[in-house]
């Protein structure tokens, strides 16, 4: 099934537009594309400029001489563990991208096809919980996760020890459930045909089983949509991980390893440095993002919507 | 609305002791009733179970600490000396913010015009986009490179599109210049600064808007079209027509979540416009968001019973605006969603 | 359905939710290890080679914090010293957060403008009586003044900051000046004449920049002119403010003439001064190292300083001052003071301090201790810092009052709306201190 069988262009006959409409379409998508992507461009090139070559009037569109070496130093760079940051990053985002999946799914399929009384209420709260400002929870927050019970050297009351807050679950915990998650996989569930759903209950399946045979790959999109927002949304999340970084640096993310970076690098003379710090520290996740694209058409494709 | 079939079993449990007498019923009927009793006990406990990680997560990640923010802002605290050292002040936190505090009431309408103008600006740039490239060979490279700019936090964003407005280095100006119109003072100007940073905003976030679209999109089955194409519609009808109502749920997604994340900027605000070194002189009161005036609220002026009091208020008007926005776009429309 | 469809389904739960367990343990982290060394934890907000220390090639030429701690590490081998290194813009707002959850660092480097409050809220330890009165005989009064709050010296202070003209001595002597300017009315002048424009309108070069983006950086040169002028910020018992009358208002209109001159408009930025794109700037005394590195061998040839041009016949310059201070909270309060008195107090043979050695040849600013001052003659005496070291003399420092940020921010932002002409500078000086009041009554009323 080719991507022509659905959208507007589905079935299109032959008509007098197509040509123009096609050349103006290049030519807008195109402008499209150069606007999104000059400013990385401008960012790989002054990675690779010196010091004077970076505040020279009229600004200088690509060195002479580029300055590989800068990449080279700061990947040996004690200062700038990147091999740490990622994987602080790597392990964070999967495991916060596994948690919402499974809550959202689980949560979005229980306000759709399930009823039971409350169940309007508590969408609603879920879509209220969304409107809190973020910084509201940064201190209690910290203090709970202090606070945890039996974890850190902390006793059963939580008293004692750092409780969460140096392990890995202090970065993961607070994210571990995403409304917007919960949203998303509601407005798709509701467009998966009751009947389905009801046929199965007729069969005799449990609602564990129809949550895993029917709704999970039929809103493969949404699920994949949500797993790579909140992956990239994990990722590049600074405030928080910056926070719980003061007192563990062990736990540093690829946000807090940029930030360390502007700090390690903070003079002028380390501009370049600091830009081909920073290039290394994105161009994984997009790499990461083509690669997720991929099973995202893939499984779009396989739920044959119709 | 989805929910027990057609055995015509009303809404709401029936308690067993209103039941009729066995003798005054087939008994078919009666075991359909005991039947949608347990389908509905089933169901309920189903559902709260498959709620309950959530339920638990909201418990204690929200309800206490907003709970404890809700306490806070009736008191003077400053988060230096213990909580309970604060001393209650009742709603003075809330009532100085709305009628003694210029810079906060410049903030709320700074960030509405932001809001606004970034989701449904960004929305229709996004729709277009979308509608693009959403057929076009190599699609994929396309998407690649609409959503890059997403990937990139908003730090290096900011300070990327600071160098790009700079007001004699900066590209856009050399462009003007190149083209023969007058170059501007874009961050440093009181009236430019918001749309330029509104423009960046944009221009970050239109990718990930695209994708939702494409998803949309591709969610709206191919049948319509071609029923349309027989009855002779043209591409314009086709889109009023069609692809707009079908997209209303994903509009009503995306202008609800936008907005709520749009009246929460602070990221490009601050590393912009407001952020220090690299900032320059962009009067506040032009350019001040209320995120980032709570944060310096809290943090630098050490009033977090104040700044919570804000975020309070903020609460209010985004759960205001989200349920206008509701009500506008649910009216009509080919399906009901709630 | 089958049961095997359902057996599948519980399946993919119990996985998940042994995954999740199995990363929860594996990840819970280590818990508090018995600690065999006595831990300090000094929050510090210096970074890069302030930390670790100025290299030329592999030599190492000015030591790093990360030394100096080591040293002492070495000859206490029971303390263990941890050094946080945090952002500037950041530092206090990791303080309080800290704080709040009872993780607070044992050593704090304390912003004057900080100290009312951590005083007021019981944050900090008081300040051993041998310190204090080694403040009080060894250090210059202007930094003593500094570290007082409510008349009692709270913290140790390390480092003083004041301001001075930075100029680019090429560019005046193209333009044919024979020095920098004195009085501010030849600021003005000299500023307007050494703007460069471009064809179309645009400036090449400003004659003058002013230090912008946080709320020091306005008010403490208008403070300067203030005092010049004899006016004052606050009344001395902080009941009103007392900047908007006459005299800060002749402050403000001697900022503006420079905007209407044409020496500076609202785009220039100080920090292009490296560039050549600006003449003449305000500047504080912590920016030396980044101009010698912008200028490398130029350096000596370009940069000049100079005392803020007098007006009135006479030149104020704002001070502010860092201390040091140990937490209330803190469970190592006098290993904390020990490793201080070593750092700060402890004289070596030369006279100077181990701190003042640092803030000299690595920070490359003012040491407020006068041994240091005396026994540091390369660094203090060079073509940057003489001239502030000079312009001590005639410096004031910036009253210590509570709330001192948020009155300074609301100064800050009114003064700007005057540079930009969006309010009349009365106007502005009158909304600024009828907000200062509110405060000022709120915590001294």
């Amino acid at each position: 099934m080719s991507s022509r069988d659905t959208g507007p262009a589905a079935g299109r006959r032959r008509s007098p537009w197509p040509a123009v409409v096609g050349t103006l379409r290049f030519v807008v998508t195109l402008a499209v594309a150069a606007v999104m992507v000059l400013p990385f461009f401008w960012m790989i090139s002054s990675s690779l400029m010196t010091y004077q070559e970076s505040i020279r009037v009229p600004p200088v569109w690509w060195p002479e001489v580029p300055q590989w070496h800068h990449y080279l130093e700061v990947l040996r760079d004690p200062r700038v563990p990147l091999g740490l940051y990622f994987k602080n990053s790597i392990i964070v985002s999967s495991a916060v991208t596994l948690l919402v999946l499974v809550t959202s799914s689980m949560a979005g399929y229980a306000l759709t096809k399930l009823d039971f009384p409350g169940r309007d209420a508590i969408f609603r709260l879920f879509l209220a919980t969304m409107m809190f400002p973020a910084f509201l929870f940064l201190v209690p927050v910290y203090y709970i996760l202090k606070r945890m019970p039996l974890m850190g050297g902390n006793d059963i009351l939580g008293l004692g020890g750092t409780g969460a807050l140096q392990s890995h679950l202090a970065l993961i915990l607070p994210f571990a459930v995403s409304a917007w998650g919960i949203f998303l996989m509601r407005q798709f569930m509701m467009s998966v045909p009751d009947e389905l759903v009801d046929a199965a209950r007729i069969d005799g399946a449990s609602e564990l089983s129809i949550w895993s045979r029917i709704m999970l790959p039929l809103t493969r999109p949404a699920l994949a949509t949500i797993a790579i927002f909140t992956f990239i949304g994990q990722w590049n999340y600074l405030l928080w991980p910056l926070i719980v970084t003061t007192s563990a640096p062990h736990l540093a993310t690829v946000p807090v390893g940029i930030r360390m970076m502007a700090t390690a690098y903070s003079t002028a003379l380390n501009a370049g440095k600091l830009q081909a710090a920073t290039v290394m520290a994105i161009v994984p996740t997009i790499v990461l993002f083509l690669t997720m694209q991929r099973h995202y058409i893939r499984g779009f494709a396989l739920t044959g919507f119709k | 609305m989805t929910g027990p079939g057609a055995e015509g079993s009303e809404r709401g449990l029936r308690p067993l002791g209103r039941l009729p007498p066995p003798e005054a019923c087939p008994r078919r009927e009666a075991w359909q009733m005991a039947r949608s009793l347990s389908r509905r006990a089933r169901q309920t406990v189903a559902g709260y179970l498959f709620l309950s990680p959530a339920i638990l997560f909201y418990l204690v990640f929200l309800l206490f600490p907003v709970g404890l923010s809700v306490y806070i802002s009736f008191t003077n605290w400053n988060m230096l000396a213990p909580l309970e050292r604060a001393r209650w002040v009742g709603f003075s936190n809330y009532t100085y913010l709305l009628t003694r505090d210029d810079m906060f009431i410049a903030s709320l309408k700074n960030t509405l015009v932001y809001a606004l103008g970034t989701v449904f600006i960004g929305m229709a740039i996004a729709l277009g986009v979308a509608l693009l490239i959403n057929n076009v060979r190599g699609s994929a490279l396309w998407r690649f490179l609409i959503f890059a700019p997403v990937v990139t936090p908003a730090i290096a964003v900011g300070r990327i599109w600071g160098g790009i407005y700079h007001p004699s280095q900066g590209y856009l100006n050399q462009l003007l210049r190149a083209v023969g119109l007058p170059p501007q003072q874009w961050l440093s100007s009181a009236e430019l600064a918001l749309p330029s940073i509104m423009a960046t905003a944009i221009w970050a976030g239109v990718g990930a808007t695209v994708i939702v679209f494409i998803a949309g999109l591709r969610n709206i089955p191919a049948q319509y079209y071609e029923a349309a194409r027989i009855d002779g519609a043209r591409p314009w009808h086709e889109f009023w027509h069609i692809t707009l109502p079908m997209l209303r749920p994903t509009v009503l997604f995306l202008s609800v979540t936008g907005l709520i994340s749009a009246w929460q900027v602070f990221d490009l605000v601050y590393s912009m416009a407001l952020g220090g070194t690299e900032a320059g002189t962009t009067p506040a009161r032009a350019v001040m968001v209320v995120a980032l005036y709570l944060y310096t609220t809290a943090f630098r002026n050490l009033r977090a019973g104040r700044a919570t009091a804000g975020a309070m208020i903020l609460f209010f008007i985004i759960f205001g605006l989200t349920l206008i926005l509701l009500r506008v776009l649910r009216r009509g429309g080919l399906e009901a969603y709630e | 359905m089958g049961r095997n469809q359902q057996r599948r389904g519980w399946t993919l739960v119990c996985t998940a939710a042994a995954l999740a367990a199995v990363m929860a343990v594996a990840l819970a982290g280590p818990g508090t290890a018995l600690a065999a060394r006595t831990k300090i934890v000094w929050q510090v907000h210096w970074t890069d080679f302030q930390i670790d220390g100025i290299y030329q090639g592999d030599r190492l030429v000015a030591r790093g914090l990360r030394q100096w701690v080591e040293e002492y590490e070495r000859t206490h081998p029971d303390i263990d010293i941890e050094l946080q290194s945090i952002p500037m813009e950041e530092y206090l707002n990791r303080l309080i957060v800290a704080q709040a959850a009872g993780t607070g660092p044992d050593i704090i480097s304390v912003l004057n403008t900080w100290g009312p409050q951590l005083v007021y809220d019981g944050v900090l330890d008081p300040v051993p009586a041998d310190l204090v009165a080694d403040v009080r005989s060894q250090y210059i009064p202007v930094a003593v003044e500094g570290a007082t709050v409510d008349g009692q010296i709270w913290g140790i202070p390390f480092e003083v900051g004041n301001y001075a003209l930075v100029y680019n001595k090429k560019h005046l002597q193209e333009a044919g000046f024979s020095g920098p300017p004195r009085t501010w009315d030849e600021l003005v002048q000299m500023g307007a004449k050494l703007t460069r424009r471009a064809a179309d309108g645009t400036v090449e070069r400003y004659g003058f920049a002013f230090l912008a983006g946080w709320e020091s950086a306005v008010v403490h040169p208008y403070l300067g002119l203030l005092w010049s002028l004899g006016g004052d910020f606050l009344a001395p018992d902080f009941s009103r403010a007392t900047f908007n009358g006459p005299e800060g208002l002749a402050a403000l209109e001697a900022e503006l003439q420079l905007f209407r001159s044409g020496a500076t408009d609202v785009s220039a930025s100080v920090w292009e001064f490296p560039q050549g794109r600006v003449s003449m700037m305000i500047m504080a005394s912590w920016y030396e190292s980044s101009l010698k590195q912008a200028f490398g061998s130029e350096y000596e040839a370009t940069v000049g300083v100079a005392p803020i041009p007098a007006i009135n016949g006479k030149s104020v310059n704002a001070a502010y001052s860092w201390w040091l201070g140990v937490n209330a909270q803190s469970r190592v309060k006098k290993e904390a003071w020990d490793f201080i008195r070593w750092f700060t107090a402890q004289t070596l043979p030369d006279g100077t301090t181990r701190m003042g050695t640092y803030q000299a040849e690595n920070i490359g600013s003012i040491p407020p201790r006068k041994g240091d001052l005396a026994g540091h003659p390369e660094q203090l005496d060079d073509l940057y810092t003489r001239v502030f070291v000079q312009e001590l003399a005639n410096a004031r420092h910036e009253p210590n009052v509570l709330q001192g940020a948020e009155i300074k921010t609301i100064l800050w932002h009114e003064i700007v709306e005057a540079w930009h002409g969006r309010k009349t500078p009365q106007q502005a000086l009158d909304d600024a201190a009828s907000k200062i009041d509110d405060i000022l009554r709120e915590f001294y009323g």
